[in-house]
């Protein structure tokens, strides 16, 4: 029995990551973009961004990636309920990694080829990322995306993510095991006490 | 508004709340039992691995809510803040009917005899534990629980085969059910152990392995720790005591009910406790006796709100002892990497343990008992365990989640801690819950010899795995925060100085002559194990004390 | 006079407002259904379902559907999803799938028929106020995993008392001639998949491709409230005595096994197990139970065209599963049962080169 308090949910620094979406909300207006269809929350360039992104954490291969298993749809729909209290902070770091990537690359992040999209990634969990864009260099908003990507990936489909649990199936865990219940005669057990 | 006054009432209906409550209704009490969450069942077993009491990623299902219930948690640097139930350093339990025993691991461990004389077993021999600690003997010894040890286990259902451990305090009679059937990783195990001249045996634990008291026996699903049991096979106060003493007409149980503050008279003994029930009305309700049983953390916390003219430091804190020696366990490891695939999909996972390290390591005290870990879902394990060699992302990560998921084996034990008097619960001054009461600060650290024998037990878990044929062993440590979570324990010590201690051997308040703690905040030490049956015999002794020693109405 | 105008136009006004919320949903076709989110995936599954040349109103209603609690559904998710309320995803109530039984049958009138000549056709009342039953073995919520999968709440919510001394009742009288095991327990009807158009398709050859494995097929998991397709679901490696038992291949098995499941030692006859052994091992459960009736009635003619390979005459033996001490128990009968000093050489032969 582990207490929960040693399980590694994402720890996160919460302020510095504040302070990017705060920067990123002075450059943008005022009002609420609208979602792309099919999204609650993300707009369709976001939505890409954050294909890209975690198709980088969680790469397709013979089994499908992130962004095949629904991840994207995960956090999209997390984002309206639970997640809500990240709803800037998502917004802050997909925009300053696409306009990082647009003025190291010239090309928007979605359309990096993954060992840019991995080498862009490698220096914001370094906290190497420019200050400009991430003030505590990219480290709050990757460990924000990586939880998450991992429990949409991994968890189980009914939030939206792991769709036809693509994960479980690569490692081996049936959805349901077959489990049957031994039968047996209540009189055999125990008095009722009534 | 005040209700009609009854012999008793308990508040909090966890691991020892309901076991007062049955004690006392079978001699014909009646008994009132406050619960601030609600009553699930196993239709309420949703198998959700975002969503339960060992990951709430997505919020706890058996409580707290996660609007209303802050807590404060001070860091070891000092910076406070204001934490949600499914935030790091809440240190929750679960808030529900069964408490934490309706979705736990279900351990059923007895606690060795020198657990409970720390200072006398270790005081010449390791003096280092001893500065700047609290470390204490008990007032009660494993032979004055063993009767009630023996109650916990046959009446609420223990399986499990502990009689090849030779490290155990006497018994009287053995387990009332066998153990289930040995996992893969358990036949593994068990050679290493042997190689190593270990002594392993069966766990005991709080799950049916046959029919027993009217439930089936386990399943084996892997929605085990964390979930309610979906075919109930696992013994929690929720399926056992409380049904009986329901049973007898003698109990309400009143459920989504906050305490307040225990009331106390001009004369100093206690004549109610002042609840909110779901609709946020206040009520009272008067008793002859109260009985505390909220969890080490809400237990110090009511007694610390319950102010008046008489003590004004809070109940029973005369001394300031009150929500002091905080503790939990401090879980330490190692995960084995095997070539072969370890995994059979058979829960409860857990299976096989060994005893050698509790006590008697050298030039350390105290030590852990040590058992394989629970089966894990795949984001649990994701989350959980890495190769530290691999990278936390990308190609490389999916591969070794892909290849090793199967292939390895965790093993780990509950360090008993080094209690530490600055480790505490006190009130913040400024959070409050959405009744407005204040609410729980955390503060504190571990002692440094808790993680020397912490590191001590995560590297006998690695010499374990690697006699058990793993291809690679990396350890897991423990930080130097404050510990407390599910095993949380010791804010109200017993003792029989009240200058040090909050209540007597029996339970009950130094200060005041009817009001009771029963729950792990009595433990002066909280063992090499987990603690849940320890708390049931102390349930059971403080309740047949009261039955027997109580004035009725 | 006044009032009493604005009263009718203001009750006209309420009275239309109910089935408006229905109308929204089809005024666009499925696109419209699909701009909510939270039915965004359904309606993406069911374009590539089988049932994707069937209207979404051809099963949901529409605004001229006559039951009020229709619309009131309706109105309540709409007013839901506007609050930011909405689900992860729409998905069926238990009321609704027992409509789906209705909407079913309109296009699956032999299959209906036939699933409710058989023992999945079972009533709540059967089940769960089998006095025999109730007074021997506990009630518990784990019945409901593979009895009563839809209704919402636990075992407490449905049956009382949950003692062994009855008498019980339902404590939703209206649920005791409702079927406990209903079309949406073994299937899921977005399911992607081909359609099925030409019946044709189906082969005549017995046995495991008898037919095409439907794509619909998934098994309801009652704790996470959703189907999970037959094709991920596991068929158990079992054993009789230490011995691996041979299991045919055939995926649509995995649903029954979900509920006449073995423990978890996986040893045939444990639990619900009913995996044949001796002659008959390695046939699928489908080869000799129909589909939807499950009777076996004269499936054995599939393979022993008049005699059984003894000469005797298999419609004339006790053949019966439920009779464990029957020497036919098709699920059990050995070579040996009838012949305890071997089977004659001859017998051998004409088995073996059969084979």
């Amino acid at each position: 029995m582990i207490p929960s308090s040693q399980i590694g949910g994402g720890s996160l620094k919460r302020r510095t990551f504040l302070a990017s979406s705060a920067a990123a909300a002075a450059a943008g207006c005022g009002r609420k973009p609208a979602a792309a269809p099919g999204y609650r929350f993300l707009t369709p360039e976001e939505a890409d961004t954050l294909g890209a992104w975690v198709d980088t954490l969680i790469p397709p291969d013979e089994d499908p990636g992130a962004r095949e298993a629904g991840v994207v749809h995960y956090i999209d729909i997390q984002l309206t309920r639970w997640f809500r209290k990240h709803q800037s902070d998502y917004r802050a770091a997909l925009s300053a990694i696409d306009r990082w990537s647009w003025s190291r690359r010239g090309r928007a992040f979605a359309l990096l080829p993954l060992a840019e999209r991995e080498e862009l990634l490698v220096q914001m969990e370094k906290g190497k990322a420019p200050r400009d864009l991430f003030p505590d260099g990219g480290r709050a908003a990757f460990d924000l995306v990586l939880a998450h990507a991992m429990q949409g990936f991994y968890g189980n489909p009914r939030h939206g993510g792991n769709r036809g649990y693509a994960s479980w199936k690569m490692i081996g865990v049936p959805p349901m095991p077959v489990r049957g219940r031994e039968h047996y005669s209540a009189a055999e057990t125990f008095p009722e006490r009534s | 508004m005040p209700l009609p006054k009854v012999d008793a009432v308990i508040i909090g209906a966890g691991a020892a709340g309901p076991i007062v409550a049955k004690e006392l209704a079978f001699v014909g009490w009646r008994v009132v039992l406050l619960e601030k969450g609600r009553w699930y069942t196993p239709a309420d077993c949703r198998k959700d691995d975002l969503r339960n009491q060992r990951n709430p990623t997505l919020g706890y299902p058996f409580g707290p809510e996660e609007e209303g219930n802050p807590r404060v948690i001070v860091e070891l640097n000092g910076r406070e803040r204001v934490v949600k139930p499914s935030e790091p350093g809440y240190n929750n339990n679960a808030f529900c009917v069964g408490g934490g025993t309706l979705s736990y691991g279900a351990m059923a461990w007895r606690f060795h005899p020198n657990d409970f004389r720390m200072r006398s077993t270790y005081a010449s021999k390791v003096p280092r534990a001893f500065e700047n600690s609290t470390l204490e003997d008990w007032p009660i010894g494993y032979e004055d629980l063993e009767p009630y040890y023996e109650k916990a286990e046959w009446e609420i259902g223990v399986s499990g085969d502990v009689s090849g451990d030779p490290f155990k305090g006497p018994r009287r009679r053995p387990l009332p059910m066998p153990p289930l059937p040995p996992t893969r990783e358990h036949e593994i195990l068990e050679k290493g152990a042997r190689r190593l001249g270990l002594h392993p045996f069966f766990i005991p634990m709080l799950r049916n392995s046959v029919p027993y008291h009217g439930r089936p026996a386990c399943m084996r699903c892997r929605w085990c720790v964390g979930f309610a049991c979906e075919v109930d096979a696992k013994n929690g106060t929720q399926n056992t005591v409380l049904p009986m003493a329901l049973a007898t007409g003698n109990l309400e149980l009143r459920t989504e009910c906050s305490a307040k503050e225990i009331l106390v008279d001009d004369h100093g003994r206690a004549t109610g406790v002042a609840y909110f029930d779901r609709e946020g009305r206040l009520w009272e309700q008067p008793a002859r006796y109260i009985v505390v049983s909220c969890g080490a953390i809400e237990s110090a916390r009511l007694l610390l709100n319950s102010r008046s003219r008489l003590f004004p430091q809070g109940l029973g804190n005369r001394f300031d002892w009150v929500g002091r020696n905080l503790q939990g366990h401090t879980y330490t490891g190692a995960n084995g990497l095997f070539e072969e695939i370890v995994y059979d999909d058979l829960g409860p996972g857990a299976s096989i343990a060994v005893c050698d390290y509790v006590h008697g390591n050298p030039g350390l005290a105290g030590g852990a008992m040590l058992a394989n870990e629970f089966i894990r879902l795949p984001y649990q394990f994701v989350s959980g365990i890495r190769d530290p060699d691999v990278p936390r992302w990308g190609r490389a990560h999916k591969e070794f989640v892909r290849r090793a998921y199967r292939r390895i084996i965790p093993v780990q034990g509950p360090t008993q801690e080094i209690p530490v008097f600055e480790s505490r619960v006190t009130l913040d001054p400024k959070i409050r819950d959405r009744f407005g009461i204040p609410v729980a600060r955390l503060s504190g650290y571990r002692h440094p010899h808790t993680i020397e024998v912490s590191e001590y037990m995560a590297e006998r878990a690695a010499e374990w795995l690697r006699a058990s044929g793993a291809v690679k062993v990396w350890l897991r440590r423990a930080g130097r925060g404050l510990s407390a979570g599910q095993h949380q324990a010791g804010t109200c010590r017993m003792g029989r100085d009240p200058k040090t201690s909050v209540v007597d051997p029996w339970c009950r308040i130094h200060d005041v002559d009817n009001v009771y703690v029963v729950d792990a905040s009595v433990h002066v030490t909280n063992g090499a194990y987990n603690p849940v049956l320890t708390i049931m015999a102390i349930a059971y002794r403080a309740g047949d004390h009261l039955a027997r020693e109580g004035r009725r109405a | 006079m006044k009032a009493a105008l604005t009263a009718l136009v203001v009750g006209l006004a309420l009275l239309l407002m109910i089935p408006a919320a229905s109308f929204l949903y089809e005024a666009g076709g499925p696109d419209a259904c699909a701009r909510c989110h939270e039915m965004g995936a359904a309606v993406g599954e069911w374009r590539h379902s089988t049932h994707r040349g069937v209207a979404c109103s051809a099963c949901h209603g529409d605004a001229l559907t006559t039951d009020v609690r229709f619309h009131l559904t309706n109105a309540g998710r709409v007013i839901g999803h506007w609050r930011g309320e909405a689900g992860v995803k729409a998905r069926l109530g238990p009321a609704q799938v027992r409509e789906m039984l209705v909407r079913c049958r309109r296009c699956h009138e032999q299959e209906f028929a036939s699933w409710s000549q058989g023992p999945h056709a079972v009533a709540y009342r059967s089940i769960f106020l089998d006095e025999k039953h109730n007074s021997s073995r506990h009630l518990m919520d784990d019945c409901l995993r593979c009895h009563g999968m839809h209704f919402e709440g636990g075992i407490r919510d449905l049956v009382e008392p949950l003692s062994r001394r009855g008498p019980w009742r339902l404590r939703r009288a209206e649920l005791a001639e409702e079927p406990a095991i209903p079309c949406m327990t073994c299937h899921s009807i977005h399911r992607r998949g081909a359609r099925h158009e030409d019946r044709r398709l189906e082969a005549k050859v017995p046995g495991p491709r008898q037919e095409k494995f439907r794509p619909s097929l998934a098994f309801f998991d009652r704790r996470s409230q959703a189907h999970v397709e037959a094709a991920l679901l596991p068929l158990p490696a079992m054993h009789d005595r230490g011995r691996p038992v041979r299991i045919s291949p055939d995926p649509r098995q995995a649903l029954c096994y979900q509920c006449h499941a073995p423990l978890s030692t996986r040893e045939v006859f444990s639990g619900d197990d009913r995996t044949p052994v001796g002659v008959h091992e390695g046939l699928s459960c489908l080869a000799c139970h129909e589909k939807h009736r499950q009777t076996t009635r004269a499936s054995c003619a599939n393979c022993h065209p008049r005699l059984s390979n003894c000469g005797l005459d298999v419609e004339k033996m006790d053949t019966t599963f439920a009779n464990r001490s029957s020497k036919h128990n098709i699920h059990t009968v050995k070579c040996a049962d009838c012949h305890p000093k071997g089977v004659p050489p001859r017998r051998q032969r004409a088995l073996t080169s059969a084979d």
